[in-house]
């Protein structure tokens, strides 16, 4: 059975703290039963964001509405929302179906309802036959699933998870990852995730809102974040990029540009863009280690030489230096590559695989 | 913590340890067990060892009647003023404890000071504060001064115990639905109860065996047992000092265990 | 697009508002703040004799007064660092050998807490009064062929504070104790100290803060304390606590007590102030 799920809109929310600005004013719109993450490094500002969607800070200006409702000046209980903590916040000195039963007891549901309702919710995260134990007797990814059960108890509108994975460790992290998101997907309840972690923002959401220094970067679904960061930042925050500086030469076939690579004198790379270049502006390309291909020396748009190999388990990572570049270059592959003796390499990418990069905010 | 498979032999060092420990152990306990064997003692001297085994002390007790209406007063009192000073102290603690305004620490040290103050000064500028507010020497007075005193203990384990406690905690009790006396009912008040017991144990302790700050407040009514015993001891010296400071001891060894029972020490007190 | 919302005036998300102090406030203001004010005042009476520090002048230039204060200043010394003598290895015993016995041994520390004080006192005078158990060893033993009467003594006394003191060093120790890891001991064994260097050079420092918050807490304890000197010692030791309770119970001096009572707060607050300043220094946060 599928609810409907609610939507959510903020509207201009800004928030300061002590004279200094936390939050510059912020729009999101949430579709219904849509996993929205916000991702950025610590101080971006998105656990301020989701605290003040849940009601325990103020925003300065703007408002929250959920499903057409306007609850900016609501208190955090009458918001109908879920969340979820990183520290799993279960109430220490009650059971775990207490603790699942809370919300509802609140509501003033009465004792049979109550239990029924709680033993559903515990049945879902499959944690049934552990009722009636104390919270301190669950491993971490249990109580962490007790949490959730608790989250989701009330049926809320919304649901919000702080940085619910931070502390299992990672194998676990990783099955948590596709559980939450399947439970996400079919109570199709409307959910927003704040993590640093850009792999997990990557695997379970719909839609990615990158977060710096307390503004929206990007936002879009996980692959055109990933495959077209708008900023530097954003290529470098979703994983590692490589960042070349060049000059637009010409128009090339098939609506690709040339760009003449700062790097070195003939190394003349290709990109697509949404938008005409101009020839002789200054771009800054992004291109992905694992669209990086070698090829022999003088095939290659850059020269190169392998520094360093380091087996990642999945696949093979090299780093590799080249003149007139300063920063080291990443390829990664999934087989291991046939050098030449000295280590000399070309490299080379298609130009679907290279991204214009916008300024910095 | 592991401790190694083997052992070595102990060195001198820690020899002479285990033997300061075990006479410091003798140290604690030789005047309690004294005044304890003393209180049996046939003699109406205090000769120790005793002569002879006699009850004839516990009984000057129940004659006596000021011994017993003064133990009375101070575990009515004790009981009292930590309750007093509970319902006073825990809205702050909980109030003070988080708050980052300025004000917050001046008022916490204010909550502290009475600890700090020399009971005998305390209660000297009670005495002639009440009598002159026209209080008097009555059970109140000494109600309000005993209150004063038990405030800080209260506050002081408060503070700590709910400072300890994750805010996420209460956070989560109002997403889900909670107002916040719901969740000062359901979440808040059951996890900070160590730190509030805690505290009050310790007030009730120090109420009990307060004499400076009882001692200003006395009158045929209202005066606690420290004070009596003292008076006593001034004037006629006998071993009934010993079997009424041995109820005394009884008394508090037996609400311990008894609250032991009911809740767990170690569960009621664990800040 | 129109421009966002000013929002003035919400009130933040709080559980425990700042008017749940106000009772207290009050309660204290009324019951603690104005009596000790008007203590000060009492104490410094216009129009006495001999101007508005009359009482102070009295107490600061009278040699038995000075007497009284020096000898107050010298129990509380030498208690506090007798407890500190003899608590010290207490607490190292408890956080670093008892293991099991830990609980029991703190059971033993914190009993007395459950008797009085006077229960305490007199026991003492019980064991060392002439008819007293050390009286009945010694002659018996043969040590001795009179019975001493080691309670009247200045000794008696400092058995009798220390006695009470000890468990506030221990505790106040111990706390601290528990905090430095047993692992920077080893590790100056490993690399040679003996056991007496180790002491001295690890352990030791880094329960300093332990050591000043016991010693501050003894030190201010002993000098409000009358009892012990009152049922001990026969009268040799005179402290200022003591001679408040004599002046309250004899001459009704109403204001010469105030004024020697706020000398006994002036030195606790510097007590206080002393330990505030000294941990900050430490650098170690509480």
């Amino acid at each position: 059975m599928t609810k409907p799920g609610v939507p959510l809109r903020l509207d201009g929310i800004s928030k300061s703290f002590g004279g200094t600005l936390v939050l510059e004013p912020l729009d999101l719109d949430i579709k219904e039963g849509e996993m929205l993450a916000l991702l950025g490094p610590s101080g971006c500002g998105k656990t301020t964001t989701l605290r003040i969607i849940a009601g325990f800070e103020t925003p300065d200006t703007g408002s929250i509405v959920i499903g057409g409702r306007d609850v900016t000046e609501l208190p955090p209980n009458k918001r109908s929302l879920g969340m979820v903590f990183q520290n799993y916040s279960l109430f220490p000195h009650m059971s775990v179906g207490e603790n699942v039963a809370f919300g509802l007891k609140m509501r003033g549901s009465n004792a049979a309802d109550r239990t029924r309702q709680s033993r559903a919710m515990l049945e879902m995260v499959r944690l049934a036959q552990y009722e009636d134990h104390a919270v301190h007797q669950l491993s971490g990814g249990q109580q962490q699933r007790v949490a959730l059960a608790r989250a989701l108890a009330t049926s809320p509108a919304i649901l919000l998870l702080d940085e619910p994975l931070g502390a299992l460790d990672k194998n676990l992290r990783e099955r948590m990852q596709f559980e939450l998101r399947e439970i996400q997907r079919k109570l199709n309840i409307t959910s927003i995730l704040v993590t640093h972690d850009q792999e997990e923002a990557l695997t379970m959401s719909d839609r990615i809102a990158v977060m710096r220094r307390g503004a929206v970067v990007q936002v879009g679904h996980p692959t055109d974040v990933y495959d077209r960061p708008r900023t530097r930042f954003v290529s470098e925050f979703l994983g590692t990029a490589n960042v070349f500086t060049g000059t637009v030469a010409q128009a090339g076939d098939a609506g690709a540009w040339i760009v003449t690579l700062d790097a070195q004198p003939h190394a003349q790379g290709k990109t697509f863009a949404p938008e005409p270049l101009a020839v002789g502006r200054r771009v800054t390309l992004a291109v992905r280690p694992e669209r990086l291909v070698i090829v022999p020396p003088r095939d290659g748009v850059i020269r190169a030489m392998v520094k360093d190999l380091v087996f990642r388990g999945s696949y093979f990572a090299y780093e590799l230096v080249a003149d007139g570049h300063d920063q080291p270059i990443f390829l990664y592959s999934q087989t291991r590559q046939i050098l030449a003796e000295d280590g000399r390499v070309g490299l080379t990418w298609a130009p679907e695989s290279a991204v214009v990069l916008g300024d910095e905010a | 913590m592991t401790r190694a498979r083997h052992r070595r032999r102990p060195g001198v060092p820690t020899i002479l340890l285990y033997a300061y420990m075990a006479l410091f152990l003798v140290f604690i306990v030789a005047p309690i067990a004294a005044v304890v064997a003393v209180s049996f003692s046939s003699s109406s001297y205090i000769v120790f060892p005793i002569p002879g085994f006699s009850w004839r002390w516990y009984w000057r007790i129940v004659e006596y009647r000021p011994f017993i209406s003064s133990l009375i007063v101070s575990i009515e009192l004790a009981l009292g003023s930590a309750l007093a000073g509970a319902c006073l102290g825990v809205p702050a603690a909980l109030s003070l404890a988080r708050s980052r305004h300025a004000a917050a620490g001046l008022l916490s040290n204010l909550l502290l000071a009475p600890i700090s103050v020399p009971a005998i000064v305390l209660g000297f500028a009670l005495l002639y504060y009440l009598s002159a507010l026209s209080f008097g020497i009555t059970f109140l007075s000494l109600f309000i001064a005993h209150t004063v005193a038990a405030i800080p203990y209260i506050v002081r384990t408060v503070l700590a115990t709910y400072r300890a406690l994750s805010p996420n905690l209460e956070e989560s009790a109002a997403i889900l639905g909670a107002t916040r006396w719901q969740t000062l009912r359901h979440v808040t008040l059951p996890l900070v109860r160590p730190g509030v017991f805690a505290g009050a144990l310790f007030a009730v302790l120090t109420s009990l065996d307060n004499l400076p700050l009882s001692f200003f407040f006395g009158s045929a009514n209202t005066n606690t047992l420290p004070v009596v015993m003292l008076s006593y001891m001034e004037n006629q010296f006998d071993p009934s000092i010993a079997a009424i400071s041995t109820v005394q001891m009884l008394i508090a060894i037996a609400a311990l265990f008894i609250l032991d029972r009911l809740y767990g020490i170690e569960r009621l007190t664990a800040v | 697009m129109p421009p966002p919302v000013p929002r003035r005036g919400l009130r933040p998300y709080r559980l425990a508002g700042p008017s749940w102090c106000l009772p207290v406030v009050f309660f204290l203001a009324v019951f603690f703040v104005v009596p000790l004010a008007a203590n000060l005042l009492r104490s410094a009476p216009a129009g006495e004799a001999g101007g508005v520090l009359f009482y102070y002048e009295k107490l600061l230039t009278d040699g038995y007064y000075v007497g009284i204060l020096l000898e107050t200043l010298k129990v509380a010394l030498v208690a506090t660092l007798a407890s500190l003598v003899v608590g010290y290895p207490v607490a190292y015993f408890m956080v670093r050998h008892a293991g099991r016995w830990n609980g029991v041994i703190v059971f033993f520390v914190v009993v007395p807490l459950l008797t009085s004080i006077i229960m305490r006192t007199f026991g003492w005078r019980v064991l060392l009064s002439r008819r007293g158990l050390l009286n009945a060893g010694l002659l018996d033993w043969g040590l001795i062929t009179r019975p001493t009467d080691i309670a009247e003594t200045s000794i008696a006394v400092y058995i009798g504070l220390v006695h009470v003191l000890v468990p506030f060093m221990v505790l106040s120790i111990s706390s601290v104790l528990q905090g430095v890891d047993v692992r920077l001991e080893e590790t100056a064994r490993v690399l040679g100290a003996g056991r007496l260097r180790t002491f001295l050079h690890v352990t030791l420092p880094l329960s300093v803060d332990g050591i000043v918050t016991g010693c501050i807490l003894v030190f201010v304890v002993t000098n409000g304390s009358f009892l012990t000197m009152l049922l001990l010692g026969g009268g040799k030791i005179n402290t200022l606590a003591l001679l408040i309770y004599q002046q309250f119970v004899t001459t009704q001096d109403v204001g010469f007590a105030a004024a020697m009572g706020n000398v006994l707060m002036l030195v606790a607050a510097l007590c206080f102030g002393m330990q505030y300043w000294l941990l900050r220094r430490t650098g170690i946060r509480r």
